[in-house]
């Protein structure tokens, strides 16, 4: 792409995302959405994390999801869950995960 | 309560939301830095890279467009798998936007423009009920600001470290690892557990849709678990109810 074209795409990417985050901030107030469906957003925000985190955790570069022993980031992932439900602690959580993971993808014990 | 009192700057609530937040900032730092970098390996010049960071601010959207300009994707092809991606920020907003509807409408934009996934997470978790209380402004602010402010200083040093970092290193994973941890809090109950293992699911098989539908298509498949999960505990517990009232008679 021309350095022009790349700058139209940051822009379509910058209306994208205001379109998406502030439309409804503005507009709102003026729909009234039914209490069934909001007690089911509820569940929006968790539901979002997860699926942000599962495919990092589960899937390889190529696509193929791992599920056993040779798959660094669910070991480290599983682990700090387990750190995580001990200490409660997230900064130390992410600094424990981060060593696990690296410890496991430079010793290539798993692969 | 008056729009004054609900917008009025509240120190102590805004320390109390950095307070909360504050632990997630290293991995959005992170998350950053990989995000940067990533801008500057698909092959974007530094000034374009720091306009993208600059105007879009919206990690997981940058990330997908980056192969589509590379692919020379036609424009609207990148623009609506932002949209796509994106489209859960609409859902957050049904949730917060009733919090904050006496807000003038360019605070409103504005708020809105730099909500992010953990802050919101995290805001709802101090704030489930709409009404409105003082120093939620300054809490949600508390979240949002810094949150922001970790993004881009970590997305510009990455754009600045360019081809120097490795991406071998798995520094975004320390972002996956924030999320994690919010995670378990979340998953209390029942309904909500289930919900979440079925939206990793569903995000997993369907990772390859075109324009991210996957991330969509999880979140929209998870809460409708969750819902059901709860009403038929909630069925159970009336019916169980009633049994036990009927032997008691």
């Amino acid at each position: 792409m021309s350095d022009l074209e790349i700058w139209i795409v940051i822009i379509a990417l910058a209306i994208a995302t205001a379109l998406t985050r502030s439309s409804f901030w503005l507009v709102g107030h003026k729909v009234t959405i039914p209490p069934r469906v909001q007690e089911m957003l509820r569940y929006a925000p968790s539901c979002a994390l997860a699926a942000i985190i599962a495919p990092d955790l589960l899937l390889d570069g190529a696509g193929t999801v791992h599920l056993d022993l040779g798959n660094a980031r669910l070991i480290a992932g599983i682990a700090s869950v387990a750190w995580f439900a001990w200490r409660r602690r997230m900064l130390e959580t992410i600094i424990f995960g981060m060593l696990i993971f690296t410890a496991l993808r430079l010793l290539h014990l798993y692969q | 309560m008056s729009n004054q009192d609900l917008a009025t700057h509240d120190p102590a609530a805004w320390r109390d939301g950095f307070r909360t937040g504050l632990p997630t900032l290293f991995g959005i730092g992170a998350w950053g830095v990989v995000v940067g970098v990533a801008m500057i390996k698909s092959g974007l010049t530094v000034p374009q890279a720091l306009g993208m960071t600059l105007l879009v601010f919206a990690g997981s959207a940058q990330l997908a467009a980056l192969p589509l300009i590379a692919a020379n994707a036609p424009v609207w092809v990148i623009f609506v798998t932002a949209l796509v991606i994106n489209l859960r920020f609409v859902i957050f907003s049904v949730l917060l936007a009733p919090h904050f509807a006496s807000l003038p409408w360019h605070k409103r934009l504005g708020l809105g423009f730099v909500s992010g996934d953990i802050s919101v997470a995290l805001y709802l978790q101090r704030y489930p009920d709409p009404a409105p209380a003082p120093g939620k402004v300054s809490f949600l602010k508390g979240l949002l600001y810094p949150n922001c402010a970790a993004w881009q200083i970590g997305s510009i040093i990455g754009i600045f470290l360019g081809n120097a970092v490795p991406t071998d290193w798995g520094l975004g994973f320390a972002g996956t690892l924030a999320i994690v941890c919010i995670l378990v809090p979340m998953v209390a109950s029942k309904p909500a557990l289930c919900g979440v293992l079925v939206a990793a699911v569903v995000s997993v098989l369907a990772a390859d849709l075109p324009y991210k539908l996957g991330l969509l298509a999880a979140v929209v498949v998870g809460m409708v678990t969750a819902m059901i999960v709860e009403e038929t505990g909630d069925k159970w517990r009336a019916r169980r109810e009633q049994d036990s009232k009927a032997t008691h008679v």
